[in-house]
């Protein structure tokens, strides 16, 4: 009877995962694989779940244990380490109330009999562990230790009763007022790799590693909720009870998140993003931000068709932006196929909101959804390349986004001031460059700063000067076979080095480790620019002495170039002289400095380091030229605007006084 | 009518007055300067001879401003995109409202300080000048009248600033919580926006009701030689509850005319490229004409305050 039982609720598990799975031809092997039963008590804030979880050893070694993470419990008391870390970095909560805290707790976790597992109580058998900080108080991560070893190739399936207690919005996760936002919130495996589990404790600037599978999600809450989450909505059955259950699925993922409130105003469009590819975009908007349908809608669209267009095309049938609650910090992150925006009520042409932000995060789409990077370990391989995706597409789609300011919260743009794609990262670079190195834990760097810096805008700028290093062409064919190459895999930094190593058809590591695992600083500048005419020959020369006239208006022009930081790249420079005539020359970048000499008709006008503007890491542009003749109508004319703002607020000002 | 009549004298008086308004103009242009020397021997030193020069010239250099920016001290860090056409108007107004300038470098702050203490002697000379049978400028009547009431006018000045700074307190302490509550608790920015909005607005309007019975205070005092600050400042309010339509109307009709002042000097600024010597130039020319003009009409809400005052006494 017992056997009968065990082979019958195997059969059963297997089938409630597997049947979904046949009817749609997956991208990849499905690793870890997700049926669960949901129910959101919105009275208690509450979820309480059933999850059966398909998990395979994929690599060759055996393990008689699995670790999870439960990212909730990083919620669930002010001494995690997720929270203790983030007080550090002067982002402590404060205010939080007992019903404030989140937590997901695990009721029951059993093995269910399959032809290599009988059943098995796993509960006696967890233990929390701390494979990064020793915290005690840290139950982010647990392990189970099993009765026999899941052998490669061998599949487990566990059936686990947990609930979550949603917290107060908090990182991306949490519920204000009727808005739901649910990210890691279930017990979720590690990954296992290299004979060893990969499954960091939660941090405060990390985000997030698994492995790809199915997610076969069963969501029952009021009915009135609208609901949007990574993958395909297949049914809503009305319960009669007040409450509706919504099915969704979608395979080839390494993580579900969901929202659900019932002030969402839905949009749903197919759209064809290239000849014969088609994916659905649903929106949910805050209803106060209904004029922004187009330009998030068309956000999405340009985003999925360059996307595909440089990294490969979009494979998912769904893509769901959220627009984010007021007050729900949720704005800004990715999930697979799902993903939050970020509006404020009043923009204006010209200001890259909605859009910077939408386009990000669909991004990640590519960079951590479907390039599925180490993002505790690797951050810079998700944030850095994203932020590049979002950047190229943003200025491929639009025009250069005007300087804005905001005036009593009302956005205004200067026309004048166009933002160059050159700029973008490279303020933050250059006052973070010396402090860490690319390559680090995400939750290892010096500070928060350092970690944004490194991780989204030094990794950008490194890709936009390989861009322009190898050029264009063999750099857009290089991102996008990267990219499709490590579809659905876990690429390490080498794995990058290699790629761009074969399109660059010689070994670049030369280029990217002074970039990845290096902290210095790129600095090109003209050091001198000179032009004399030319010296007459006058003297003793092989016993003759010689007077000789030489060319009217011939010159003796020099120009310095010098390396004022230790990052080596070889540049070109541009010598401009005033007759037009131009001499390109390169340089090796090796030593300090180098001379250039030159004797023509005409002196020099100005002299250009790196002149096409590929070194977009150099931390200062401006000594990158210099002219003979400085421009002296420059500084007249911005403190001239100067000082007429000086002299308004010296007289308006005087409101103050008589 | 009341309001109009004495718009019109005020008008006819800052009129004949006009050298003063020039010399006015020029200690606020003469003032300024001295801060300009070291910003525009900054901005020669990051330019230096960088081609950044030539496109500073074109249009706005984004990456060499941010250089600057990254680098900036002191006075520098006010060099910002901000402060082009219509932006230094509102960077000033926010300041001015939500009490930035706390914030603004310490030179500047220091400057400002004294600026405002200066204004309040020329106050005193204003007056003096508007008290004449005949107005007219002259500058030894001009600074003796000045000199006489300094004293005053900086009691009344620090006497304003305890009104603006228990309006300042009450808004900040009491109703600023009360806002931040209802954003806290709201469903989306558009309340919390509104709400903000809606307290600049009111401590602006607040504020420019204390700067409005001040003047009256400042023109009671000189015309009735009022020694005490208190009892001017007592009778200064009593007149404007008294003929709230008279003063807040003129005042009003005033503030409206400085506001159609600048808001043409910003859609004619914007008109001028700025891309060689003679729109530079032009753009220059422009700039202090609209500050002689901002200063014309601060005059000609003393001269019509003024006139109102007299007409009502």
């Amino acid at each position: 009877m017992f056997k009968k039982y065990q082979a019958f609720s195997f059969f059963l598990a297997l089938l409630l995962f597997l049947l979904p799975a046949a009817s749609q031809e997956t991208f990849c092997k499905q690793i870890a694989n997700y049926t669960m039963d949901v129910k959101l008590d919105t009275e208690a804030k509450m979820i309480k779940a059933t999850e059966i979880l398909s998990w395979t050893n994929d690599t060759g070694y055996s393990t008689n244990e699995l670790w999870f993470h439960l990212y909730w419990n990083a919620f669930q008391n002010n001494m995690s380490t997720f929270l203790t870390e983030a007080e550090r970095r002067g982002r402590s909560v404060s205010g939080f109330k007992k019903d404030d805290w989140g937590y997901c707790r695990v009721e029951s976790i059993k093995v269910v009999a399959n032809p290599y597992f009988q059943e098995y109580d796993l509960m006696p058998f967890l233990e929390f562990r701390y494979p990064d900080v020793e915290n005690l108080y840290d139950q982010t991560v647990f392990s189970a230790r099993l009765p026999n070893a899941v052998r490669p190739g061998q599949t487990i399936l566990l059936r686990i009763e947990f609930e979550s207690k949603v917290p107060r919005p908090i990182s991306r996760t949490g519920v204000y007022k009727d808005y739901y936002f649910i990210a890691q919130w279930f017990p979720k495996i590690g990954v296992f790799q290299d004979g060893r589990w990969n499954c960091h404790q939660y941090h405060s600037a990390s985000e997030y590693f698994a492995d790809y599978g199915t997610y076969n999600v069963r969501i029952t809450l009021p009915s009135t909720f609208v609901v949007g989450t990574t993958g395909e909505h297949r049914e809503k059955i009305d319960n009669r009870d007040g409450t509706a259950t919504h099915h969704f699925y979608q395979h080839s993922v390494h993580d579900f998140a969901w929202t659900a409130s019932p002030r969402f105003l839905e949009y749903t469009e197919n759209y064809e993003f290239a000849p014969g590819k088609q994916t659905e975009i649903t929106l949910l908007l805050q209803p106060e931000h209904e004029r922004l349908k187009d330009r998030y809608l068309n956000a999405v669209k340009n985003a999925i068709k360059y996307s595909s267009l440089f990294y490969g095309d979009y494979p998912y049938s769904t893509a769901t932006c959220v627009d984010p609650a007021y007050n729900s910090r949720s704005g800004g992150m990715e999930y697979p196929t799902f993903f939050t925006g970020g509006a404020y009520f009043l923009t204006w042409k010209g200001i890259p909101r909605p859009e910077g932000v939408t386009i990000h995060e669909f991004g990640h789409g590519y960079f951590y959804g479907l390039v599925g990077t180490n993002e505790f370990e690797n951050a810079w391989m998700d944030e850095g390349f994203t932020s590049f995706l979002d950047t190229e597409v943003y200025y491929t789609a639009y025009k250069e986004p005007l300087y804005n300011r905001s005036f009593f919260g009302i956005p205004v743009t200067f026309k004048d001031v166009k933002i160059p794609i050159e700029s973008d990262g490279i303020s933050s670079h250059r006052q973070t460059y010396n402090m860490d190195v690319l390559q680090r834990f995400a939750w290892e760097f010096l500070e928060g700063g350092s970690y944004g810096a490194n991780s989204y805008s030094k990794a950008e700028l490194m890709l936009r000067t390989l861009k322009r290093f190898m050029g264009e062409d063999i750099f857009a064919r290089m991102i996008k076979a990267y990219s499709q190459r490590n579809w659905f895999k876990h690429p390490q930094p080498r794995d990058f080095y290699t790629v761009v190593s074969e399109f660059a058809g010689r070994d670049m590591s030369w280029f990217l480790d002074q970039f990845v695992y290096g902290s210095d600083k790129l600095d090109y500048a003209i050091g001198k620019i000179s032009s004399d005419r030319e010296k007459k020959p006058e003297g003793w020369f092989d016993g003759e002495y010689i007077k000789r006239e030489i060319e009217a208006n011939r010159y003796q022009s020099e120009v310095i170039v010098r390396r004022l930081g230790e990052v080596k790249l070889p540049v070109e420079i541009l010598v401009v002289f005033e007759d037009g005539n131009e001499v390109r020359e390169t340089w090796d970048g090796q030593y300090r400095w180098k001379r250039f000499v030159y004797q023509q008709p005409s002196r020099v006008q100005k002299a250009v380091v790196d002149p096409e503007f590929k070194l977009v890491l150099d931390i200062n542009r401006t000594n990158n030229s210099q002219m003979r003749k400085p421009n002296r109508l420059a500084p007249f004319k911005w403190v001239s605007n100067w000082l007429s703002w000086l002299q308004h607020a010296l007289e308006f000002f005087t409101i103050l006084g008589g | 009518m009341k309001i109009f009549i004495n718009f019109g004298k005020g008008f006819m008086t800052t009129g004949k007055t006009t050298k003063m308004v020039l010399f006015l103009f020029v200690i606020n242009l003469l003032f300024s300067l001295i801060l300009a020397v070291p910003m525009y021997n900054s901005l020669k030193n990051s330019l230096g001879a960088s081609e950044a020069g030539n496109r500073m010239v074109e249009s706005f250099d984004y990456i060499w401003w941010e250089e600057f920016r990254d680098e900036a001290q002191g006075l520098e860090t006010t060099f910002t995109p901000s402060i082009i056409g219509k932006g230094a108007i509102l960077t000033n107004l926010e300041s001015l409202i939500q009490m930035r300038f706390f914030s603004a470098p310490p030179i500047l702050i220091g400057f400002g300080l004294l600026y405002i203490i200066l204004h309040t002697f020329l106050a005193g000379g204003i007056l003096s000048t508007f008290n004449q049978d005949e107005p007219r400028f002259a500058v030894k009547e001009f600074l003796q009248g000045a000199g006489s009431h300094f004293l005053r006018f900086l009691a009344l000045m620090l006497f304003s600033w305890l009104f603006l700074f228990a309006i300042g307190a009450f808004l900040h302490n009491a109703i600023l919580p009360i806002i931040d509550d209802i954003s806290s608790d709201s469903y989306s920015e558009v309340i919390p926006f509104l709400l903000m909005l809606a307290l600049n607005v009111i401590a602006f309007f607040l504020l420019l009701f204390v700067q409005m019975v001040f003047d009256y205070a400042r023109i009671k005092a000189v015309l009735e030689d009022e020694n005490n600050v208190l009892k001017a400042t007592g009778k200064a309010f009593r007149f404007v509850f008294k003929h709230p339509f008279s003063t807040l109307g003129l005042f009003y009709l005033i503030f409206f005319l400085n506001i159609a002042v600048t808001v043409i000097y910003i859609l004619v600024k914007e008109t001028i490229p700025q891309s060689d010597v003679l729109t530079v130039l032009a753009a220059f020319f422009l700039q202090q004409l609209f500050i002689f003009a901002l200063i014309w009409i601060r005059c000609l809400l003393y001269a019509s305050q003024w006139e109102l005052y007299r007409y009502l006494k």
